[in-house]
């Protein structure tokens, strides 16, 4: 075949066009990509996205041409007016990513040249690298390296276009080379030095996270108890405690503002930058737990009560609470240990005041039942435990679709509807206390979470979010009280299902949630079995950084610090390039390898050299040794056999005779004995050869001093 | 400073890679160098290293180094790709100036497939040349050479970038073997033409009959009619009567036609003479100082003659050592016959 050439340099230069094959994989790639993103792009962008990679499509295939400079201008103008008005000034990471896309959308109907396709290519890789940013579970880590590698399979399409069976080749190629490095990136994943970040870049998203919020307005927890996402994971180094014990604790309402309550300190200060993701490293003592927060935003810590802080990225604050040094835009690890209960609680209070406020009207029949309690019991104590027991013995309901109550709403649950949710009571319990001169305040955070696969650890989801009461007792200091375990007790011994359970309103608005269907055990245990996939995932890979890794080193002998490890990664790339162009080398050699008989024949030519008869070039080795025969007659007939036997190596050995040789063979039966007889056969022939050329060149030896001598 | 450099690398070049018109592509003559979307592909590998760091993200650790590891294991491939490549020119390949001539060669790949194989020599390149192992692919460079004589080629480039463009794999092929370049055909001016020389020999042989015929012996081509067959009866000798007044004669086509015309133009003049003989397949003969190819007619003859004028006062280039293809060896240097790299200078 005879190959295809260009005739003039016009042509070679002008740019050269993408094959079809190779863009198909490209938008593949491009599509894989954007799945990790699909919740948090508007919905206009993944439509141009896809409508801008269609036409690319239908250009490609002819039946569409694609647009001139002008029109692509106009689009573009078109589209980034689109987006600025949906952005609206706000600089989050959303609308950073979603930039990103728009501009790989956009660069679809530029994608004309090689070198559109590279810078396309580039664009896309770092993409994935963004959608790390955001997700790293197991699956979406999958899905982000399986579009990569169509990328680099549309590569290697657009680098050997009509190649033989290019596709199912690449795949292989590129598998192969991804099983060949993968013990490098292992090493230098686990070496590469975990430095601290070299400037702080915090990721501000705008997105609202499903997640308790900082005030609590009746009806707002419970749109939270219709979510089953998770909010954080715990891992306790002895048994998980009961139920009913697990107050996970989050933030403090303090202030009644009409019938929403809110933080009195208001918002905290957020400090731009980000949390420290280092929680902790070594075996879990028994008092110890450690929890793997989901990103919140926020700096909340949730603990259980009587908690202290182990690792150092979580502070305790004045009300008792934890807290990041930053909001956690990023799953956090952090290590807390249960203290033994001791009462070290200040004898007073130092701001009552705080803790008593209330609204100046509004809610007068509470107000009232508070004064009449007030007046029959003996104490706080007594009162709360009061309030509890009306909670218990009247007919109070615990409900997800609670009545509308909107003016005086603690009357109308108190008095009229009885019914509501645990934010609804815990606002009523705190507005009581109040009324009645007790110090309280509401509660925010988790109770109870349910155990992974095995009881490894807990899952604490949304719908565990939880709201309940603390009092101010003289002696005993801030004591919880819990309405909804007066009214509802399964919420707390057993969970949100089993609270609702009659009322068939767990999860009813979310028809693909695992959780929902948990009476199929299969479904169940499939998901759980997931759920504790990514938790390693999370724990050992994702959650693989400084102190993590200083705590795996330092479990290595011989002391590794930063620098040790940036001397280990050096020496891992090192090591791999020296391998790679040692493995190189050797093959490369396999090409120039010469065998015996050319070693030979070396031999012979600088024979004849010495004899004074030059090596012609092209010349037989029958040839020559006739021309040393005539220059030297004493040695003629050894030269002449010498020939005799190079001409029927090179040419009498034909693979047909070795063929028949073999199949003769194996008809006696030994297939490798007739290999082994051919290597021997060739082994005598190479001595004898070897032997000839020695007496050769001692023949010649003796010619010349005897002449010499005459 | 800039030429110094330049001309020192291609001397270390010419020196690491001998001419040869069979060349195997090993470690030794190829070279590697990342291609520009090859360092912008490790631009972006630090920018995610940073990010990385910055986020202290895991993950997009792990892209990095498994991309990182890539870019090397596509080192090796690329290099692999082109190692083991053979290429043996077949022919040089004739032509007229101005005109494409191919100089054909035949690639063959050893241990494995060459995918994507470029070769490329000035304007002239052939692209994405897929060598399948144990299929041999014959090539042809459409070359335009500009000027008479021989043409070879100093170093044609034999390039991959397979499998991820990000980096290119090199060598070169620099052949012994040269094409031969045919003068630029060129109408000759009618007075100085053989016609008139024609009248007059037609007219000196009508006086001096076969007086002044030149004896000599017979050669391969001489047409039979020429042999002298009284002589072969009487002394058993071929031999050829060379007519002096056929020197004139519309069937030779003479040097020393165009007198006071410059080499070149001369040699246009002949070629354009030859062609036309060709065409009409009239029998012709070349009489060149120092080269005298005796009438006949013919593709090859026309071929040959043409030859002669394309080389007519040039001397081959040589240097290094042309080996044909088909003789029976693995490898240019260790065959029955391949004693040069044993230090066999011819």
């Amino acid at each position: 075949m005879i190959g295809r050439f260009m005739k003039n340099g016009k042509t070679a230069r002008a740019p050269e066009l993408i094959p079809g094959t190779a863009l198909a994989w490209l938008m593949g790639g491009f599509a894989l990509l954007l799945l990790p993103q699909w919740d948090r792009l508007p919905v206009w962008l993944m439509a141009s996205c896809a409508v801008l990679a269609g036409w690319r499509w239908l250009a490609q295939t002819g039946r569409i041409r694609l647009p001139g400079k002008l029109s692509r201008s106009g689009l573009m103008i078109v589209l980034v007016g689109v987006y600025i008005a949906t952005v609206q000034g706000r600089f989050t990471v959303e609308t950073a990513s979603s930039f990103f896309v728009l501009a790989v959308g956009l660069k679809w109907l530029e994608t004309r040249t090689v070198r559109d396709f590279y810078v396309l290519l580039f664009i896309l890789i770092y993409l994935s690298s963004v959608n790390f940013l955001f997700r790293q579970e197991i699956h979406w880590t999958v899905i982000n390296l399986a579009g990569v590698i169509l990328l680099f399979v549309g590569l290697q399409v657009l680098n050997a276009p009509g190649a033989p069976g290019a596709v199912r080749s690449g795949w292989k190629r590129l598998g192969l080379m991804f099983l060949k490095t993968l013990p490098v990136v292992v090493l230098l994943f686990v070496f590469f030095p975990r430095m601290a970040p070299l400037w702080s870049v915090p990721l501000v998203s705008g997105e609202a996270r499903t997640g308790i919020s900082d005030s609590m307005t009746p009806g707002d927890i419970s749109s939270l108890a219709q979510s089953d996402e998770r909010a954080f994971r715990a891992t306790f180094g002895a048994d998980i405690p009961a139920h009913r014990d697990r107050y996970w604790r989050g933030l403090i309402l303090d202030r009644l503002d009409g019938e929403t309550w809110r933080q009195s300190r208001g918002r905290e200060f957020r400090r731009p930058g980000r949390v420290s993701v280092d929680g902790g490293v070594g075996p879990l003592a028994p008092e110890e737990y450690d929890v793997l927060l989901e990103p919140t935003d926020q700096t909340w810590a949730f603990a259980l009560e009587g908690s202290v802080p182990v690792s150092d990225n979580v502070g305790k604050n004045a009300e008792g609470l934890f807290r990041f040094n930053r909001p956690a835009d990023t799953t956090v690890r952090y290590r807390m240990a249960l203290a033994p209960q001791r009462n070290d609680s200040p004898d007073s209070l130092l701001n009552p005041q705080q803790y008593l406020q209330l609204p100046v009207s509004g809610n007068p029949r509470a107000r009232e039942l508070a004064q009449t309690l007030k007046d029959q019991t003996s104490g706080p104590e007594a009162l709360a435990i009061s309030i509890l027991n009306r909670f218990r013995e009247q007919q109070y309901f615990y409900t997800l679709r609670p009545p509308k109550m909107p003016d005086n709403g603690i009357d109308a649950l108190l008095f009229d509807n009885k019914r509501g949710f645990c934010a609804h009571y815990a606002g009523a319990m705190t507005f009581l206390l109040r009324a009645a001169d007790i110090p309280a305040r509401v509660v925010v955070g988790y109770q109870g979470g349910s155990p992974g696969a095995g009881d490894e650890y807990l899952i604490v989801r949304q719908y565990d979010a939880h709201a309940w009461v603390e009092a101010w007792i003289p002696g005993q200091g801030w004591t919880r009280f819990d309405p909804t375990a007066a009214i509802s007790p399964e919420r707390i011994e057993s969970g949100l299902r089993r609270a609702v359970q009659e009322e068939g309103s767990f999860l009813e608005n979310d028809w693909t949630s695992p959780q929902r269907y948990g009476d199929m055990a299969l479904l169940q245990w499939a998901s759980l079995r997931l759920d504790m996939m990514n938790y390693h995932w999370q724990r050992w890979v994702v959650g693989y950084q400084g102190q993590s890794q200083m705590d795996l080193m330092s479990r290595l002998p011989g002391g590794f610090g930063l620098r040790e490890l940036g001397y280990v990664t050096a020496a891992v790339v090192g090591g791999a390039l020296l391998f790679a162009g040692l493995f190189t080398a050797l093959r490369g050699r396999s090409f120039a390898r010469r065998d015996p008989f050319s070693k030979l024949l070396g031999r012979w030519h600088s024979v004849c050299e010495r004899a004074g008869v030059p090596v012609r070039h092209g010349e037989t080795p029958s040839r020559q040794a006739e021309r040393l025969a005539r220059a030297e007659p004493s040695v003629a007939t050894s030269a002449m056999t010498f020939a005799r036997l190079v001409n029927k190596h090179y040419y009498a050995w034909t693979p047909e005779q070795s063929d028949t040789a073999h199949v003769r063979d194996s008809a006696r039966g030994s297939a490798l004995g007739s290999e082994r007889n051919v290597k021997r056969e060739m082994q005598e022939e190479l001595g004898s050869m070897k032997r000839l050329l020695g007496r050769l060149s001692k023949q010649l030896k003796r010619s010349n001093s005897s002449t010499r001598q005459e | 400073m800039k030429e110094q450099i330049k001309k020192r690398w291609q001397r270390w070049i010419n020196h690491r890679i001998p001419r040869r018109d069979h060349q195997v592509m090993t470690q030794r003559n190829i070279f590697i160098l990342p291609t520009g979307a090859g360092v912008v592909f490790g631009l972006l590998l630090l920018i995610m290293l940073i990010t990385g760091i910055n986020y202290q993200n895991s993950l997009i650790y792990l892209l990095t180094f498994l991309l990182g590891a890539v870019f090397v294991a596509a080192m090796h491939q690329t290099h692999r790709n082109l190692a083991g490549l053979q290429l043996t020119v077949l022919s040089g390949g004739e032509g007229f100036p101005g005109e494409s001539m191919s100089f054909r060669l035949r690639a063959k790949a050893n241990g494995q497939d060459a995918l994507a194989i470029s070769l490329i020599w000035e304007d002239a390149r052939i692209d994405q040349q897929h060598v399948i192992k144990a299929e041999p692919a014959d090539l042809a460079l459409a070359m335009i050479p500009s000027r008479r004589g021989y043409f070879r080629p100093d170093r044609i480039r034999v390039e991959t970038r397979f499998p991820f463009g990000l980096l290119k794999a090199w060598s070169w092929l620099r052949p012994v073997t040269a094409g031969i370049v045919y003068p630029r055909p060129a109408p000759a001016p009618e007075a100085t033409s053989t016609i008139q020389d024609g009248d007059q020999t037609s007219q000196s042989r009508s006086v001096d009959g076969n007086d002044h015929a030149d004896i000599r012996p017979w050669r391969e081509g001489d047409m039979s009619q020429r042999v002298m067959w009284k002589r072969f009866a009487r002394t058993g000798e071929m031999v050829i009567a060379d007519w002096e007044g056929e020197q004139g004669s519309p069937h030779w086509l003479d040097y020393e036609a165009f007198r006071g015309v410059d080499q070149e133009l001369r040699l246009s003049y002949l070629a354009d003479q030859v062609l036309e003989r060709m065409k009409t397949s009239q029998p012709f003969g070349l009489n060149l100082p120092g080269h005298v190819i005796d009438p006949d007619v013919g593709r090859a003859h026309g071929t040959r003659c043409l030859k002669a004028l394309a080389v007519f006062g040039l001397e081959k280039p040589r240097e290094g050592d042309s080996l044909a293809y088909g003789t029976r060896q693995k490898d240019g240097t260790h065959g029955p016959q391949g004693s040069s790299a044993q230090g066999a200078p011819l």
